[in-house]
């Protein structure tokens, strides 16, 4: 365990009076897969947001690749290997699915031409590459994850955050995006993903972070994980603990 | 398809070089330099409302910026025009970065008001100052050449129309513009810095609309708060990009010239009913709106279904950065 890609040390994020997060700690190890989960309001895209950029750490540290990056911009981020998806999709509506990935492509490649060349690449890996000249608009929710992904992933990110990109799938949409998760770890880039599904989380997870209320409530293998009393009490209430 | 697109627009910048050589009538010339004149304004809005989403209704400020710095160093200073017509440029770059930096932290009809209520400002200035000449505005030494005036305008506009051509269609720039238009929040997790490329798109809008600003006032010989800071300059560009077609430059070229056509042969031969001419106006304006969402452009080269206008911020886990901001 000696060389963590992120550390997340005694993080807190408050909204006025809520604790939206609350000294949570984890590090993940360059190469795996961490999965995050927990209920419903549990803090996991409050945490995103935090190691993203999007919000500022009310307490604690966030440290990525060596640097404390604590409060840092989420576009300086970008540039130092962190993509993210979001929950609720973020595309360029009225741009074409190709320009849409251009865009990010421009982090690494600043020339159009390059750029481009790079984004086809990204859909060819993603599967998009029949839609590409089509609105971004025009795509399915399933399309739209895809697209989600295809983003952060031109950025060349070593460092990827994935949100809730399999929930709303059918099962076979799951699959595929299962296979594309687990060929990108292949390629090198470390992941930390925040799913609902159990069976899509527990499967390519390496290891797991439980949140629940804000607090880390367990850390360990899938398998640990679901068999922790209080990980099951969070999911399943008292009585089944 | 993109270079033979240019390969137009130069041929149509060759044909409108070689116009007062043909031409010799001095009304139309005037014509002609008004309305590559509006071609400018319209397409300098159209870099912020078109390309980034911002409806900047502080547009005429630029231009009565220009009109006020070339015209105050060359009759207060005795500076020779192309000096005090850079220098308006160069004090809209600044104003642009001042005015941008509050302003631009705000979206939508906030952005709109805020930036109208800066142009109002400007003009309660104008009007009180001495420097200005206040509300008896300011005359500017004659110069009654009508073709050097249309060579001036047309070579400023056309070096902003390759310019912003090079800059929003072939360079990285104007996507970056158009993804912080589609979603800002989106556009920081792929390493764009939205207030950086904010400002510059302003900037970017406000120079050449300031040096065509200081072309007019050393054109027309004299300028007042009115009709230098007033709304007009604004409201008509925001009609012609509205008209011709948002976020393209053709757009606001097409739109630029048939309102500016209608208009002048509206007030050529139908002087009294002036009236009349703005209630049509409006109602054309509207019409498009509702039936031409893409302009006029957009309805006749592409011809797609109608674009869905800028989606509203969805109920999204990302900050609230400062209250209005985000709406």
């Amino acid at each position: 365990m000696a060389d963590p890609i992120l550390s997340v040390d005694g993080v807190s994020k408050a909204f006025g009076g809520l604790m939206a997060v609350s000294e949570v700690s984890f590090s993940v190890q360059r190469g795996e897969i961490m999965g995050l989960i927990g209920p419903n309001g549990a803090g996991k895209t409050t945490l995103f947001n935090v190691v993203s950029g999007y919000y500022a750490p009310t307490r604690g540290k966030v440290v990525f690749d060596g640097k404390d990056v604590s409060g840092k911009p989420p576009y300086a981020l970008a540039a130092r290997g962190i993509g993210r998806t979001f929950q609720v999709v973020k595309p360029f509506p009225g741009l074409s699915v190709l320009e849409n990935v251009v865009i990010a492509a421009f982090l690494k490649h600043p020339r159009r031409a390059d750029a481009e060349a790079h984004a086809w690449k990204v859909l060819e890996v993603t599967g998009l590459t029949d839609r590409a000249h089509e609105a971004a608009s025009s795509l399915t929710l399933a399309g739209r994850k895809r697209l989600e992904i295809s983003k952060a992933l031109a950025l060349e990110p070593i460092f990827l955050l994935l949100d809730e990109v399999v929930a709303g799938l059918n099962p076979t949409e799951v699959d595929r995006t299962i296979e594309l998760i687990l060929a990108l770890r292949a390629r090198g880039i470390t992941i930390l993903i925040v799913e609902h599904i159990m069976r899509v989380i527990m499967r390519i997870s390496d290891r797991l972070v439980v949140l629940n209320f804000g607090e880390k409530i367990a850390e360990g293998s899938p398998a640990d994980v679901a068999a922790n009393p209080a990980v099951i009490e969070a999911y399943l209430g008292e009585a089944h603990a | 398809m993109r270079d033979r697109r240019l390969l137009g627009s130069l041929a149509a910048f060759a044909l409108l070089l070689a116009l007062p050589a043909v031409v010799r009538d001095t009304f139309f010339l005037r014509v002609s330099t008004e309305a590559i004149m509006w071609i400018g304004l319209a397409l300098t809005f159209d870099v912020l409302a078109g390309y980034t989403g911002y409806l900047n209704f502080g547009h005429s400020a630029f231009f009565g910026l220009g009109c006020y710095t070339t015209a105050i160093l060359m009759v207060r200073a005795g500076w020779p025009f192309p000096a005090a017509a850079a220098a308006g440029g160069a004090a809209a770059a600044v104003a642009a970065v001042v005015a941008g930096l509050p302003t631009l932290r705000l979206r939508g009809a906030y952005f709109a008001i805020a930036t109208w209520a800066l142009a109002r400002g400007i003009q309660q200035l104008a009007l009180m100052m001495t420097i200005t000449g206040g509300p008896d505005g300011m005359r500017l030494p004659p110069f009654l050449d009508p073709k050097f005036f249309y060579y001036v305008m047309l070579g400023v506009v056309g070096a902003t129309f390759f310019l912003l051509w090079f800059l929003l269609e072939r360079a990285p720039f104007g996507l970056k513009l158009k993804a912080i238009r589609e979603d800002e929040q989106g556009a920081k997790a792929l390493g764009l810095n939205p207030t950086l490329l904010k400002i510059q798109a302003f900037v970017l809008s406000a120079v050449p609309t300031a040096v065509i600003g200081g072309i007019f006032a050393y054109w027309v010989t004299f300028i007042d708060p009115a009709s230098t800071l007033g709304d007009l300059v604004s409201d008509q560009a925001l009609v012609m990009v509205v008209f011709g077609g948002m976020g393209t430059l053709i757009g606001p070229v097409v739109g630029a010239v048939l309102i500016f056509a209608f208009k002048t042969v509206f007030w050529a031969y139908l002087a009294e009913y002036e009236v009349l001419y703005v209630i049509i106006l409006g109602a054309a304006i509207a019409a498009s709106v509702v039936f031409l969402p893409n302009g006029v452009l957009g309805e006749l080269l592409y011809r797609r279904g109608p674009r869905k206008p800028a989606a509203s911020e969805p109920a999204a886990p990302v900050p609230a950065t400062s209250g209005k901001a985000e709406v």
